[in-house]
């Protein structure tokens, strides 16, 4: 019995180790991108950063019930707008970005895909997107299933990730024989990726914002000034990322 | 010293016991599932009536209309369960020590003293899976009395024992039982067992009771025709009254008369005509021996003739179903009279091949039943 | 490699099955041996983190806990935070185990032969010493195995967790959010690591008390 208080005792005496002073809570898709750009911000400035990723629906559900979050970085506008509506962010939104949405399939695979017509294919059984319902990247690429009639063809196929990152997993892991992604989650070089159009669906301008609860509003500011500033940028754009006042 | 009325509706059965007793050791005797568990953990406090009181030796423990009921912590009684219910977890001292709360040392020399004289002193450490069904059963009764209790339940106690045990330990239970001097009730489907363990019986049947009878009265005197049945008294029968006497009674019985002597103990408010039930134990029922005469008057009576028609090896006896020579439908279907003899007789009147004999009943051996 | 989510994770596992046992032992009992009005219902809503999907159950909780909560304000006002903390993940794994336990161990309590707890009663002994003597004495394997149960459970718990608490490194990412991560990142060997620690923890402890029982007989 005493055993057992005593490791009671130890395990809550010994504290975890502090959190970075800034909390970043991005959206999935920036995901290999920011983890470049994190570590260069850091060594610029000697602040520490948490970077939090998942899908943005999540996400502002999260800082909608009191996550920790200085700054926000979501996959377009509209969950920003919402959050601003509530008050619950600081200052006006920024556009960073604007996505891109892409087909990917395995290099390995022997099926190429180059358009969106390209997955009526027999053997592309199954097709990976975000879930469209919270992930913007997902809600793009049903957009632009509509807008070329594919959709009711194709939604049979259809698999949900929790967001891009997962989307992509399971074309990574074969389970899904193509899909559409973020293009800067399609990079890597065991995938090969075919934009789409980007008439086919509403602009993903991906917005930033400042949170209200942040007690570090000047560090947050900073923070997306510099993902829009030189450096910043050059990351992104390697990411297939359009910039704001950058045409295609 | 002990009044007991307790009434509750289950699903598909209902409690509707009501007995007294001026006698310390009373049996619940009945089939299983006619209440008397039932009875005893409304006793205990283990379960509520509905409405019911419930008194023993002056201390009221239930009373619905009082709005009292004693939580079974706070009864004092002692209860041996059926199956015992020793703790299997806890050695023999552990489990008899279980209710002694103090560090009173009267009460643990008291229970020392109790487990050397119910034999349990080498058992000790034992835990109850390693003892055998006699020992486990001395265990709860240890248990329970350890406690001193003003009362004694215990349901079945004798029950998961095998025959000759059984026998054996009816005697010494009923003897301890008398030598504590506690108020003790005591279940059993057993009437032989009640008889030779309790003073007073109550009989279950389905939920009801009779009122509480001293065992002499039950087995040998029973109150009603009802009771005679429920005790399996054998030879029930019903016959109109021809006469009627200070000391006897005629009835008209199977196209013949039949003498009962008066019990002094029943009244008997009927007239002629009116039918009485009455039965004759089989053990009572005489064959009379062919190569002797019958010289003696009383014999004469109730004599009748018939044939054996029927017969059923028990053993130690012989159990005889008789048909008497009369036309007529007969009073148990195929026959007339049940008798019981012992082997030897048997053998020796050698009946196996002499079907036809003279009966007599001696008239003191016709009990007759009052009422319902 | 960064170890702090198996640390993280053992402290929050350790936690969320000690309350759950401190909690779910006794009313486990209650459920077993008394009939009380709604019950049933009671019965019901404890097995709902089995029905629900754990992220779906996390919103309702943080929706409870969380800025806007009527917990979450309660709590604000004494200055204590649990949405987006370890007390968070603490809570999650907890909710998440509870029904495994009780079921357990509900179990455990309901196959004790009512006589030996009645005989208790009869022997003076009160409710609260019975519990203690009796009850606990003889379901203490159902009581074992829930607990290794509801351990599991906490230290492999994700959905919920990823909802109240977050998935902020460093903070509250335990063990499965980690692996989660590494395995959205494709970075394969690091989740291969940290599943392989899940399992050694979960094996050292199954042999650990696989001892345990045997020494109690």
């Amino acid at each position: 019995m005493r055993l057992i208080g005593l490791l009671a005792v130890a395990l809550f005496a010994l504290a975890p180790p502090q959190p970075g002073p800034l909390t970043v809570f991005a959206a999935s898709d920036l995901a290999p991108a920011f983890k470049q750009i994190v570590p260069q911000f850091e060594a610029h400035t000697r602040t520490r950063v948490t970077l939090v990723l998942g899908s943005t629906g999540v996400l502002a559900q999260q800082i909608r019930n009191g996550a920790p979050a200085d700054v926000f970085f979501a996959a377009n506008d509209t969950f920003i707008n919402d959050l601003a509506a509530e008050s619950l962010t600081l200052g006006r939104a920024t556009l960073y970005a604007q996505g891109r949405i892409a087909i990917v399939t395995l290099t390995s695979s022997t099926t190429r895909i180059d358009d969106l017509k390209g997955l009526a294919d027999a053997q592309i059984r199954r097709i990976a997107i975000a879930n469209p319902q919270h992930a913007p990247y997902g809600l793009a690429a049903k957009q632009a299933l509509d807008n070329t009639g594919l959709w009711r063809t194709l939604e049979p196929k259809l698999v949900f990730g929790e967001n891009v990152q997962q989307a992509v997993q399971f074309v990574r892991s074969g389970s899904a024989q193509a899909g559409i992604v973020a293009r800067s989650v399609a990079g890597t070089s065991d995938l090969r990726w075919a934009l789409v159009d980007a008439q086919l669906h509403a602009p993903l301008n991906q917005m930033a914002v400042v949170l209200a609860r942040t007690r570090q509003a000047a560090t947050a500011l900073s923070f997306i000034e510099f993902v829009n500033g030189t450096h910043g940028r050059a990351v992104m754009r390697q990411f297939g990322f359009l910039l704001p006042g950058e045409s295609h | 010293m002990l009044s007991v009325t307790v009434f509750r509706k289950f699903e598909d059965f209902t409690l509707d016991a009501a007995w007294t007793s001026d006698q310390p050791i009373v049996a619940l005797v009945g089939p299983s599932g006619s209440g008397k568990t039932l009875t005893l953990q409304s006793i205990a406090g283990l379960i509520t009536p509905d409405m019911g009181r419930v008194v023993a030796g002056g201390r009221v423990l239930f009373d619905s209309a009082g709005r009292k009921n004693l939580k079974p912590q706070e009864r004092r009684i002692g209860y041996v369960f059926q199956g015992y219910a020793l703790f299997p977890h806890m050695t023999v001292a552990k489990n008899i020590a279980y209710g002694v709360r103090d560090r009173d040392r009267s009460r643990i020399d008291r229970t020392t003293a109790l487990i050397e004289r119910l034999g349990l002193d080498g058992l000790r450490a034992r835990y109850p899976a390693e003892l055998s069904g006699g020992q486990q059963q001395r265990v709860a009764l240890a248990r329970a009395l350890a406690t001193d209790p003003d009362m004694l339940l215990l349901d079945e106690p004798l029950s998961a024992l095998d025959a000759p045990l059984r026998r054996e330990l009816a005697g010494e239970l009923g003897k301890t039982l008398r030598d504590l001097g506690k108020i003790a009730i005591l279940v059993t489907h057993d009437l032989i067992e009640a008889y030779r363990i309790a003073d007073t019986v109550v009989l279950y049947e389905k939920g009801q009771t009779t009122d509480a009878v001293s065992k002499n009265d039950l087995l040998w005197n029973p109150s009603s025709e009802r009771i005679a049945r429920l005790i399996g008294a054998r030879n029930v029968l019903r016959a109109p009254i021809a006469e009627s006497s200070d000391d006897a009674i005629i009835l008209d019985w199977r196209g013949g008369h039949l003498m009962a002597a008066r019990s002094p103990s029943h009244q008997l408010h009927a007239r002629v005509h009116d039918e009485l039930a009455f039965f004759v134990r089989p053990e009572y029922v005489r064959l009379i021996r062919k190569n002797r005469p019958v010289t003696d008057g009383l014999r004469q009576t109730n004599l009748f003739s018939g044939e054996i028609v029927g017969e059923r090896d028990e053993g130690t006896t012989w159990v005889l179903f008789f048909r008497l020579d009369r036309p007529g439908t007969p009073s148990q279907g195929t026959y007339d009279l049940e008798i019981e003899i012992p082997r030897l007789v048997y053998e020796r009147l050698n009946i196996s091949v002499d079907r036809h004999w003279e009966v007599s009943i001696h008239p003191g051996s016709i009990q007759v039943l009052p009422g319902h | 490699m960064d170890v702090f989510p198996v640390w993280l994770s053992l402290r929050v596992a350790a936690l969320a099955t000690l309350l759950t046992v401190v909690a779910g032992v006794p009313l486990a009992w209650l459920l077993a041996r008394k009939h009380f009005p709604g019950r049933d219902l009671l019965s019901a809503l404890l097995l709902i983190p089995l029905v629900l999907p754990p992220t779906v159950l996390g919103y309702y909780l943080l929706t409870l806990i969380g800025s806007r909560g009527t917990v979450g304000r309660f709590l604000a006002r004494w200055d204590i935070e649990l949405a987006f903390t370890w007390r968070a993940a603490v809570l999650a794994a907890a909710v998440g185990s509870f029904p495994l336990l009780i079921k357990t161990t509900q179990s455990g309590f309901e196959g004790i032969d009512r006589r030996l707890e009645q005989a208790a009663a009869t022997l003076g002994h009160s409710e609260m010493s019975i519990f203690w003597t009796i009850s606990l004495p003889l379901a203490w394997r159902a009581i074992l195995a829930g607990t290794v149960l509801a351990f599991c459970r906490a230290l492999g718990e994700f959905g919920i967790t990823l909802m109240v608490a977050g998935n902020i490194p460093g903070l509250t990412q335990t063990l499965p959010l980690a692996i989660y991560d590494h395995v959205q990142a494709n970075q394969l060997d690091q989740a291969n690591m940290l599943s392989f620690v899940s399992i050694a923890i979960v094996l050292f402890l199954m042999v650990a008390l696989g001892r345990i029982a045997r020494l109690r007989f």
